[in-house]
């Protein structure tokens, strides 16, 4: 087991956003998390990156217990995260942002910036363009290729992938494929189903801060709960 | 390439320049002003380190320049130490200062980390002039004549102006040799964002510290060498705001973060400062305040970034119209 998060729990005064939520990733697989908007999947996303401290549960990472540990730990263990809205490094360049990354496994400038040129590459990103210049496709592939370059065993994407055209979305899920290929374990957050049909073979739906299914996509997304958790309870009558 | 090789042509003009300054000018008030731009360009590119590069602006760096002042002058006072001794006691009081410091305000970000470094300074200042051991309100002074070379008392001004530059050299090499490793890149990601850095394994607290330190111990220095030129030191003028003001605005004004801001930023200000100080003699005393709050107004509302940047938008603007000429 990669991931063990059990009964994870994250109160804002007195609002459960996450509330006793569990996740188990093997090694290898590529998870998707959905639910609807508000159902604490982000929420969720930061308490397993470390950002957010969990009020309550626990979190094993390869055998190790990181609940309350910083997100410099995390990334040190092997679990590297992209935010929803990228937090680019404005002023420094498409290599210098990946470059950031790389540090932490090469020390050294010059194999930092070997490394980090092969996944500029990889990414498709041009070395020596301005953070400041990239458009939202250009920000959300440099998230990746900047998390990428930490060399972790589990990526975790927050809506990696939304805002982008057709064309760029294909673009972007054969490059998660190719990370995939790797040997990087990926649990993605998305609202795009399509990403999440062609992507993942297992599915956790997020209602009220509540694992409420998991399973094949094609299965869960014809769940009733599922379905529930979207439209509201009155859907099913409508429907008939 | 091209552009590397004109900005080491750049580079050393600079050095020669400023090696030449005080024989090509060398009356003695063309040379004190050469060795108060020296003393505030090294000033100003310590504090860089943590305030420009980190995107730490303390208001209160006079904290370090203040100790490095007064470690020399008290151990001359107490026990007839040359003041050279002082200056290696003032640079660990002042990382020591510098750690007790950043611990609890790095927990703090921007305007509220700028409100405790000047109210920490504040405090330091206050109590010195009330402490009898460093002189209270009157300070302490160092030694009328020389006994020999160590006790840094010199009649001349070149013997200051050229020990001044080659501190300024060393402050502007470590900061080169910072901004190429690991540590410049971690310091640019915490200025742009400390959440992204730390998500990539950057130890932000640790890192910021770092360059606290660091930046303490070159700005104790520079407080020494102020200390052993002027031979005389009080709590305003050691620890006084303005002290940090100063530092603030002459890396402010010629680019904060880039490696020859705050030299570019010393050389507009200084001058300036002497002209405006000349002209009106004491008489317009509060005039400094005046002329920095107008150089604050500037620089915030036109040109952010510094004259860098600014140089930096006009150089390939330039650059085209000298080629078509």
């Amino acid at each position: 087991m990669l991931l063990e998060a059990t009964k994870v729990s994250k109160a804002f005064g007195s609002f459960w956003a996450v509330a006793g939520a569990d996740l188990t990733v093997e090694e290898g697989e590529i998870i998707g998390l959905i639910g609807p908007n508000g159902a604490g999947k982000s929420t969720f996303f930061n308490c397993l990156a470390g950002d957010t401290l969990p009020t309550g549960g626990r979190i094993m990472f390869d055998g190790k217990d990181l609940t309350r540990a910083s997100p410099e730990v995390h990334a040190r263990a092997g679990i590297g995260r992209t935010f929803q809205v990228p937090m680019t490094f404005e002023d420094m360049s498409v290599l210098d942002n990946v470059m950031v990354g790389a540090f932490l496994r090469h020390p050294h400038r010059n194999e930092a910036r070997e490394h980090a040129r092969r996944i500029v590459e990889l990414t498709g990103l041009r070395h020596d363009q301005l953070g400041r210049s990239l458009g939202t496709p250009g920000r959300k592939r440099l998230g990746i290729a900047r998390v990428l370059a930490t060399e972790p065993r589990l990526l975790l994407l927050d809506e990696a992938l939304a805002g982008l055209t057709p064309t760029e979305l294909q673009e972007a899920i054969a490059l998660l494929r190719k990370i995939h290929e790797t040997g990087v374990t990926i649990v993605i957050v998305e609202h795009i189903m399509e990403v999440i049909m062609t992507l993942t073979r297992r599915v956790l739906v997020f209602n009220q801060g509540h694992v409420i299914a998991s399973g094949r996509p094609e299965v869960v997304v014809r769940d009733e709960a599922v379905i529930e958790a979207y439209l509201g309870r009155g859907s099913r009558r409508q429907r008939e | 390439m091209k552009r590397l090789s004109s900005q080491r042509l750049g580079v050393c003009l600079l050095s020669l320049a400023l090696l030449l300054y005080p024989i090509v000018f060398s009356s003695p008030f063309y040379r004190d002003i050469g060795v108060t731009f020296l003393l505030a360009a090294i000033s100003a590119s310590a504090w860089n380190i943590v305030g420009g590069y980190a995107g730490q602006v303390s208001v209160g760096h006079s904290m370090f320049f203040g100790l490095g002042a007064y470690t020399p002058l008290l151990f001359y006072t107490l026990w007839g130490w040359p003041p050279i001794a002082g200056i290696p006691v003032g640079i660990v009081l002042s990382v020591a200062l510098s750690v007790a410091i950043g611990l609890p305000t790095f927990r703090l970000s921007g305007h509220y980390f700028s409100m405790a470094t000047i109210a920490v300074a504040e405090l330091i200042r206050i109590y010195f002039g009330t402490w009898t051991l460093v002189g209270a309100a009157i300070g302490l002074q160092g030694p009328a004549t020389g006994r020999g070379w160590w006790d840094l008392t010199f009649r001349s001004e070149l013997p200051y102006y050229y020990m001044f530059l080659a501190v300024l050299a060393l402050v502007l090499g470590v900061t080169f040799a910072v901004e190429r490793r690991r540590f410049g890149f971690y310091l640019s990601a915490i200025k742009a964002s400390e959440r992204a850095a730390r998500s990539l394994g950057v130890p932000v607290r640790q890192t910021k510290l770092q360059a606290l330190a660091l930046s303490a111990a070159f700005t104790s220095t520079a407080g020494s060498l102020y200390a052993a030129k002027t031979g005389f030191i009080d709590p305003d003028s050691g620890f006084g705001i303005l002290v940090s003001v100063q530092m603030v605005i002459i890396a402010a004004l010629g680019g904060a973060g880039t490696l020859f801001g705050p030299l570019v930023g010393a050389l507009i200000l200084i001058p300036l400062q002497t002209a405006v100080n000349t002209k009106f003699g004491g008489g317009g005393s509060g005039l400094t305040f005046i002329v920095y709050g107008g150089i604050i107004v500037l620089i915030a509302r036109f040109e952010p970034g510094g004259l860098s940047e600014l140089w930096q938008r006009l150089a390939p603007y330039l650059q085209r119209r000298a080629r078509a000429a």
